[in-house]
């Protein structure tokens, strides 16, 4: 669906339309600033824009559950939820804003209850809740059930909820729409708006908007083993990085243990909390070397390291599925768990193996690798939303944060550092909902403070004028470059389609690539060869993309170059900070570097397009570091 | 390609294609509706209106796979590595958007759980459905294999073990807009406008004091029961194509619609169930729906939908 017409500006617009950009909306439209300029007989115009039709989100495919101290089952304490976060993410997380995360969870899981999710229940019919890694009681003394959940969808509970409470508020989409800009003003101070290209219709779009969030998600097509959808290619933060801004800890990514070999589709943590044991060639259950305490529970980034080191040490099996293809994955044995608890309790684990693995893991040992999970970086934000530069500090002044007017991000495409090195499971729909709601609450005071449509005013008209005109610009640059790709499918001859290039074999190159240099672990070798890969071939590759079909409506292979710039860019960035952050910590491990350097890396990194990463230091306010031990 | 193995085997995706004509060169709309030619069929004339004007055209893109590889898997590598410009709709890969629905053999379903080994079958079962919703009997010779001397599997496998053919056209009972693309706003219309959100009665459980105790709605188990499956739905309209009533072109607002209303009467927080009733007693609600269901064979979550259809139908009648 697309709007009837493009308003001549926006109050506000939001790019994506997950848990982090509908939770935007709602704050947004529910705050009382709006609710009182409502009142007053002004209607704020909002759009949101989202590259998928509505309900497609990869917000739906989040299974287990959003943490919250809600003590439903047992007793817990949001003090307790906060030092969890802060040693699950390796001391890297900006405590204040893990304080917030954790404080006001119970509120944020309590409001979704009441917008309609259909959380699971306990018998006197609270929401219930379950435990998941890393979530303790009494600051790491013993695992406590946090998580609320709704059976393995609440992911998808969430999504669904969150747009009906959307058609409710009358809420405006662009749908099938791809923002192919961010725009600031001249001084870069200030946003102006974004370019959006509606795939409908092939037609690109100037909207101009004195604010602007961003809700992307995340940028797991930067691997070939992701669980993340075919759409998840980092667009908001490319777009940030081309605007100029930086990018805050962009090295840090999280591989999920347990992804289907060669799908990456997940297969849950339940697997092994119910007894599911990962297996070398040998037959090895190999996690008891590595983690003796807790095996094959032990955190997420652990286990992910133990497999890719039993692979490196040539104790990795082939996926059945490609017998003489690579030997890289390891065994999931879920034989030993009784077969008829393991449908019950593992419902979604069980279809996923037998559906796309075409095995019973009653009887089969299933092949997994990491899959690429979670982007714990992204476009820094505030704890409301606002994103900022980080300007170092110099021989007179600290460091310190300078807002861009107007422009704001949530979810997994920004970072506001809750998650740190390592995110816990649990925290990224909370992180989603609870600080896009703040986001949409501190637009709602922007906005409610000059709304375009005041009556009363007429000086912003002209202030207006300083935001137009840069968002015209870019929108007839995207329109001569759409008309240069779309020509050269018109000249090229079919017949020669073999030899030639296109953005879906591209972004398998650079999945394999970036698969080969970082996935889990990396060096500066693999890094270099990574980086001169990317700058050698792989960048002038997706600059000289162009389409095969010259047919404007759904011409998907448009946005898929787009796509491919926009992941080509971030992967730049991600091993440019990669390269500079000379330790291990939490997701990121280098094996030229195997330690934590509290030191010298206790510190954001801070990189822009140009490679110039500069360095901010982490919060610290209640949990002074100290070893991360499970 | 990695994966050709003694396992492996050739399949052919026989994929109906659409590319419609640029705006200008679109003839101007008839002013008239009663310049259309009539037709003995009633259906024709809704089917016509919802066909836009295009090149149409099929394609058999042969590849090499093992029979476990999913459609959508092989529509992938058809856009990587044969023809990137066929276009239809993916994300998650997994059963979860919703957003790849469309017809294999006749059948909507969703392209990312269908296997080319449950699929795949040998002609002349590949029957395609013309124009004017007619039937080719004899063999498919007009099916122009444009694309196949690019194929990989030439190179193979004269001796490789054939599956056969899988047809892919649009999801049925919507407008094609490109290739496998269909227009299914008309069902998001039809789910948007019966008010597909909780209404609750806003009110916070309370000790007999007045101090607030619960801050969540409580619902137990069994309550919860009533609608979980239906709050399952993905909204990817398989159960409408699958529809003779609606994808037959009848007004019929659609099971995915109904199913939407029914998941919140049957919710114990939702205070608005008569009013919800109300808006499905029509002639386009509750009253075209003809239990043929059809819409329960396919769905993705598994949601019997002609039971609760034939429920929901139920409970409005015994108001």
């Amino acid at each position: 669906m697309s709007p009837k017409h493009v308003e001549e500006m926006y109050d506000a617009v939001i790019v994506g339309a997950g848990a982090a950009g509908l939770s935007a909306a709602l704050g947004m439209l529910h705050s009382p600033d709006i609710e009182r300029l409502k009142d007053s007989g002004i209607d704020p115009k909002v759009l949101v824009i989202s590259k998928l039709q509505p309900l497609r989100s990869h917000t739906g495919s989040a299974e287990g559950g959003i943490a919250a101290s809600l003590s439903n089952v047992e007793q817990d304490d949001w003090h307790w939820h906060y030092y969890d976060t802060v040693k699950g993410g390796d001391w890297l997380v900006d405590q204040d804003a893990a304080q917030l995360l954790a404080q006001y969870a119970p509120q944020t899981v309590v409001n979704l209850e009441r917008m309609g999710v259909a959380f699971s229940r306990t018998d006197d019919g609270h929401i219930a809740q379950r435990r998941f890694g890393g979530h303790t009681a009494n600051f790491g003394k013993a695992p406590v059930r946090r998580a609320a959940y709704a059976a393995d969808r609440i992911g998808h509970q969430i999504l669904h909820t969150l747009w009906q409470q959307c058609v409710a508020a009358g809420v405006t989409f662009a749908e099938e729409w791809y923002v192919t800009d961010l725009v600031l003003d001249e001084a870069g101070t200030r946003v102006a708006g974004v370019v959006a290209y509606d795939t409908h219709t092939g037609d690109v779009h100037a909207v101009r908007s004195r604010n602007v969030l961003l809700a992307t998600g995340g940028a797991g097509r930067l691997f070939h083993t992701t669980s993340n959808s075919w759409d998840l290619t980092g667009d908001g933060m490319a777009l940030t990085l081309a605007a100029g801004l930086q990018l805050e800890d962009a090295e840090f990514v999280q591989f999920h243990p347990t992804g289907l070999a060669h799908t990456g589709i997940l297969l849950s943590e339940a697997a092994r909390a119910e007894g599911g044991v990962l297996r070398n060639a040998d037959g090895e259950a190999f996690m008891e070397r590595y983690a003796p305490e807790h095996r094959d529970l032990a955190a997420r980034d652990v286990v992910s390291r133990s497999i890719m080191a039993e692979i490196d040490a040539g104790r990795g099996v082939a996926d059945p599925k490609d017998p003489h293809g690579p030997k890289d994955c390891v065994w999931l044995d879920m034989t030993g768990i009784d077969k008829d608890h393991m449908e019950q309790v593992l419902p979604q684990v069980v279809e996923t193996i037998r559906d796309y693995a075409n095995l019973d893991p009653a009887v089969d040992w299933v092949p997994i690798k990491p899959t690429a999970h979670y982007t714990m970086g992204g476009i820094p934000i505030t704890t409301d939303g606002e994103v900022y530069r980080w300007q170092p500090a110099t021989d007179g002044s600290a460091g310190k944060r300078v807002i861009v007017e107007g422009l704001y991000a949530a979810g997994e495409c920004s970072c506001v550092s809750v998650h740190g090195a390592n995110r816990l499971g649990g925290n990224s729909l909370l992180d989603a909902c609870l600080f896009g709601t703040r986001a949409g609450a501190s637009l709602a005071a922007r906005i409610a403070d000059a709304p375009v449509d005041d009556p009363m005013a007429d000086e912003s008209a002209s202030e207006d004028e300083e935001l137009t005109a840069p968002v015209d610009r870019a929108a007839e640059a995207r329109k001569e470059e759409v008309a240069a790709l779309l020509a050269a499918a018109d000249s090229q001859d079919a017949s020669d389609s073999d030899t030639d290039d296109n953005p879906y074999q591209l972004l398998a190159d650079l999945g394999v690539a970036m698969e080969r240099a970082v996935a889990v672990r990396c060096t500066h070798d693999t890094l270099s060869t990574a980086l001169a890969q990317l700058h050698d071939e792989l960048a002038p590759r997706a600059q000289a993309l162009h389409a095969h079909s010259d047919v404007r409506v759904f011409n998907q292979e448009i946005t898929a170059i787009w796509e491919a710039q926009h992941l080509v860019a971030l992967a730049d960035a991600l091993l440019a900070a990669t390269q500079a952050r000379e330790e291990s910590r939490g997701s990121l491990q280098r094996l030229d570097y195997p330690t934590r350097d509290d030191e010298h890396f206790l510190a954001h990194s801070m990189v822009d397009e140009h490679h110039d990463i500069s360095w901010q230091p982490v919060h610290i306010v209640d949990f002074p570091p100290k070893a991360r031990e499970y | 390609m990695s994966g050709m193995d003694v396992a492996s085997a050739t399949v052919t995706l026989r994929v109906n294609r659409f590319a419609p004509r640029p705006e200008r060169e679109r003839a101007a709309r008839s002013g008239s509706p009663f310049g259309r030619k009539s037709s003995p069929f009633g259906s024709s004339s809704a089917s016509a209106r919802r066909r836009p004007r295009g090149k149409q055209w099929t394609q058999d893109y042969v590849l090499h796979v093992r029979p476990e590889t999913t459609v959508l898997e092989c529509l992938l590598t058809v856009k990587r590595t044969m023809d990137p410009t066929l276009a239809f709709r993916y994300s998650c890969g997994h059963g979860m958007c919703g957003s790849d629905a469309v017809s294999i053999n006749g059948t909507p379903t969703l392209l990312c759980t269908a296997t080319v080994g449950e699929w795949a079958k040998h002609a002349p079962a590949a029957a395609s459905i013309d124009d004017e919703g007619f039937r080719h009997t004899g063999s498919p010779e007009t099916i122009d294999s444009s694309s196949s001397d690019s194929n990989i599997a030439n190179a193979h496998g004269d001796n490789a073990a054939d599956l056969g053919v899988i047809e892919l056209a649009p999801l049925p009972g919507f407008p094609v807009q490109r290739d496998l693309i269909a227009d299914i706003d008309p069902m998001l219309n039809q789910i948007t406008k019966l008010a597909p959100y909780l209404k609750a009665d806003g009110v916070l459980a309370t000790t007999d004091e007045g101090k607030i105790n619960v801050f969540e709605y409580l619902q137990r188990p069994e309550q919860l029961a009533k609608y979980e499956m239906l709050s399952n739905c993905i909204a990817c309209g398989v159960c409408e194509g699958s529809c003779p009533v609606f994808a037959g072109g009848d007004a019929f607002i659609g099971p995915a619609a109904l199913i939407a209303v029914s998941r919140f009467v049957n919710d114990s927080r939702d205070t608005a169930t008569a009013e919800r009733l109300d808006m499905i007693d029509t002639a386009d609600g509750v009253a075209a729906c003809q239990s043929v269901r059809a819409c329960s064979r396919h769905c993705p979550r598994g949601i019997d939908v002609g039971e609760e259809m034939w429920q929901i139908v139920a409970r409005v009648r015994e108001r």
